[in-house]
């Protein structure tokens, strides 16, 4: 009993365990960050894989695709484990941008508008069919539903009120921010806090942009959108995504009367946006419906290039899939369109017969993919139906289709990422063996300084093992308490972390750790991973145990009577 | 050489602590330092003996020996019949917490720690762990009624420092009376401690002494406390050369 209770005393009374439960906590706190950001990375970059081609991909090693391709689907489709499929021609081309004199070398997909949004994220990756009428729905919820027409575009008008009143009172900030002073010391702040009125400006013309935007919107709805949120939303969100740009942007086609009217999707980092430290991009009016020339280079079947084949299209929308290499580097057409620029389509050969269509891959929807065994189970399922459909058509062999889960595609990335969340947090543990030692140099002093303490309590009848408890308790409350400080202060920096980057950090001190422009989301990945913060805690409880370990035992093995002399 | 005291009283008493034939040494750097040699002891039930002797002469470390303290090289120690050196670690323990209680000259409070908490540590550490967080914590009304005789009632709350050092020797004497002992080992306690405060100290022993009867074996080098006690044993060149009945 009594070792409980000078172990309490003794935390309570002592002014140097601050240090290190400080140490304890801090160390705590840290790996917490680390490895919740680290981990919420990973996730993410998971996630935006996964999501970018389905579960299962059939491809081709050749790169003028595999053919029976719809025979494939339909068999598919008869699969009990499938819930759906997508073909996708994928190639290399070049962007050309007339009018803004863009010209760069993408990466040119032909998918099908509606089962590609089935299979993958595509369409919730579009800003202005799907991510604009989600803010708007957002934005409009403070209307309180149900409403009128009246009611709602009232509302919209008086938050484009209230966002052009902030831009302007920010303008008119930014503008009269007179010199502070010439001194050399003053200029980094004067500069700082002049970045941030601009920062402020930006952000008041994205919120008056933004509302602009919503009140666009509401006046073309149709009646039965005020019902309610989910109304709004099912009014705002077309059914599935199209590359047929609405009626007023028919004129800006640069095509003649006779040639057909394609829409074009762009990867939202292809260039053409600004994108502010917030992450928020700036889309420039005009960008939208701007006519463009997509040259696709098709392969033939022999291996070779063929005449290049150029076709006009207008951007309807831009995608954000969340992973850089794929936004900054695609433009999306139709799929029939794609087919045809890449020599894939059905040919009537002259020498009689006819050569099938051919497509680059198959991404497939697996029926509760959240479970990897019944992802792998589908896999094996279509590689058996892939395997026969080979045996038919030898043709296919030829094309050396292979099977695989949306990870095995990505496994060397993927990967890699993880061994970079490993390796940061065992070197981040390994520094944090330094606890270890600053709890052991001071349970050292401690047991010195507490030497006649320890002669004291073995006069009274206190045991050498009692006594050895006394600093073994002792140095695990500490740890203890230090890993109960850090566990809380570090799962909340971990849900605030986007506020105290942008309020704290960056505002106050000008540090900008994640900055958007650079990286590829937006906010700063983090997800608790529990099993992960219960070993820190039981990591740092033990270190404080080994810590205090060795001085519990001097301080056990101490002579009374020499530790009663002790001065 | 034989110096257990053997009583001359017509009356027998049993005797409580018997140390015979203790031998010491220390070892100090190269050179061995042989504190008791041959060194023996009685005390009785119910005594007050001062042991008295210059400094250095052994005093501390006998009275050490005698309460289970230390080993002595030699001898035995017999308290009610036990030798001392044939008990296991556990018993001794046991022994130093419940029939010996201890005053030191430094009176060594544990500076953490309250008055109250000081004078229940001992009642403390044998009492259950599941106890710790009882707020009636075991021995409380005997540790109240102590530190009431001992004048020390409106204190209970005060930590050591805040304390005169005649007041901390009391305190230090409610905890060697928490639990009772048999007997109090009380090594120069007013060696600290001007003589008027001293005298109140040693007034605290006498009363106890004559009070209930509580055996105490008292170590000063002043021979006039020591004339206090019922009996003055003299210790000298590691041997007992001198006792008083």
């Amino acid at each position: 009993m009594y070792k409980i209770f000078l172990c309490f005393r003794y935390l309570t009374r002592k002014g140097i365990v601050l240090f290190p439960v400080l140490a304890v906590w801090l160390c705590v706190m840290m790996l917490i960050i680390v490895n919740s950001i680290m981990t919420g990375f990973v996730n993410r970059v998971r996630d935006a894989g996964r999501s970018l081609m389905g579960d299962v991909v059939i491809q081709s090693d050749s790169m003028a695709g595999f053919p029976y391709y719809r025979q494939l689907q339909k068999r598919l489709a008869l699969l009990p484990q499938v819930k759906a499929s997508t073909p996708v021609i994928s190639g290399y081309g070049l962007f050309n941008l007339p009018e803004f004199q863009v010209n760069t070398g993408v990466q040119v997909m032909g998918v099908e508008a509606g089962s590609e949004s089935k299979v993958s994220s595509f369409g919730s990756s579009l800003f202005w069919q799907y991510k604009a009428p989600m803010q708007a729905v957002a934005d409009l919820r403070g209307a309180g539903f149900p409403t009128t027409r009246a009611k709602l575009l009232a509302y919209a008008q008086k938050r484009l009120l209230a966002a052009a009143k902030t831009e302007d009172a920010r303008q008119r900030h930014y503008a009269n921010l007179k010199p502070i002073g010439n001194h050399a010391w003053l200029a980094s702040i004067r500069q700082h806090w002049q970045v941030i009125a601009h920062e402020d400006y930006q952000q008041a013309v994205y919120k008056e942009n933004r509302a602009d935007r919503d009140l666009r919107m509401v006046q073309a709805l149709p009646n039965e959108a005020f019902s309610s949120a989910a109304a709004l939303r099912h009014a705002l969100v077309p059914k599935a995504p199209s590359f047929t740009p609405p009626p007023q942007a028919a004129n800006r086609y640069m095509t003649g009367a006779d040639e057909p009217k394609n829409g074009c999707v762009i990867g939202v980092d292809l260039g053409l946006y600004k994108r502010d430290r917030f992450g928020h991009y700036h889309r420039p009016p005009g960008v939208r419906f701007s006519p463009v020339i997509i040259t696709m280079v098709p392969v033939t079947m022999k291996a070779t290039l063929a005449q290049p084949q150029s076709r006009r299209f207008v951007i309807v929308d831009d995608s954000r899939t969340r992973v850089y290499a794929v936004d900054s580097k695609t433009v999306y057409i139709p799929f029939h369109v794609a087919q045809k620029m890449a020599f894939m389509q059905r040919q009537d050969l002259l020498a009689g017969g006819v050569r099938p269509g051919r497509c680059s891959e198959i991404q497939v929807l697996v029926r509760h993919d959240s479970s990897e065994a019944n992802v792998l189970a589908a896999r094996k399922a279509i590689a058996h139906v892939v395997h026969q459909l080979e045996l038919l058509h030898p043709q296919m062999e030829i094309a050396g289709i292979r099977v695989r889960t949306w990870d095995q595609v990505q496994a060397e990335y993927i990967r890699a990422v993880d061994n970079e969340r490993n390796m940061i947090t065992f070197l981040l543990g390994l520094m944090s063996l330094v606890v270890v030692i600053v709890i052991f140099l001071i349970f050292y002093m401690l047991v010195r300084d507490k030497t006649r303490d320890i002669g004291i309590i073995k006069a009274i009848g206190g045991s050498e093992e009692g006594v050895g408890v006394i600093f073994v308790l002792y140095g695990m409350l500490i740890s203890s308490a230090g890993a109960l400080l850090g566990l809380i202060t570090g799962v909340w920096f971990v849900r605030n972390d986007n506020w105290i980057h942008d309020h704290i950090l960056w505002r106050i001190f000008g540090i900008s750790i994640w900055n958007r422009k650079i990286y590829v989301f937006s906010k700063i990945p983090d997800q608790i991973d529990p099993q992960a913060v219960m070993w820190i805690v039981i990591f740092a409880i033990l270190a404080g145990l080994f810590g205090a370990l060795i001085p519990a035992i001097l301080a056990a093995r101490q002579d009374p009577v020499e530790a009663l002399r002790y001065e | 050489m034989n110096n257990t005291l053997t009583t001359t009283d017509s009356s027998p008493r049993k005797a409580m602590l018997e140390l015979t034939n203790i031998n010491k040494t220390f070892r100090l750097g190269p050179a061995d330092v042989r504190v008791l040699c041959g060194a023996g002891l009685t005390v009785f039930e119910g005594e007050f003996v001062a042991l008295v002797g210059a400094s250095g002469s052994g005093k501390s470390t006998l009275l050490h020996i005698a309460g289970a303290l230390e080993s002595a090289d030699a001898g035995s120690v017999m308290f009610r019949g036990q030798d001392l050196s044939r008990l296991s670690r556990h018993s001794r323990h046991r022994l130093r917490n419940h029939a010996f209680g201890f005053v030191f000259q430094l009176y060594h409070l544990l500076p953490e720690l309250s008055v109250l908490e000081n004078v229940l540590l001992p009642a403390m550490v044998c009492a259950p762990w599941y106890k710790a967080c009882i707020r009636a914590r075991p021995g409380k009304r005997r540790a109240l009624e102590l530190l009431e005789q001992l004048g020390l009632k409106d204190r209970l709350r005060h930590r050591p420092s805040q304390l005169s050092g005649g007041e901390r020797q009391r305190v230090a004497i409610a905890r060697a009376l928490i639990n009772e002992p048999a007997l109090v080992l009380a090594d120069e306690p007013t060696g600290n401690l001007d003589p008027k405060t001293g005298q109140t100290i040693l007034d605290v022993l006498r009363g106890l002494h004559k009070g209930s009867g509580q055996s105490i074996l008292l170590v000063t080098h002043d021979i006039h406390i020591a004339a206090q006690a019922d009996r003055v044993v003299t210790l000298q060149d590691g041997k007992i050369v001198d006792r008083t009945l």
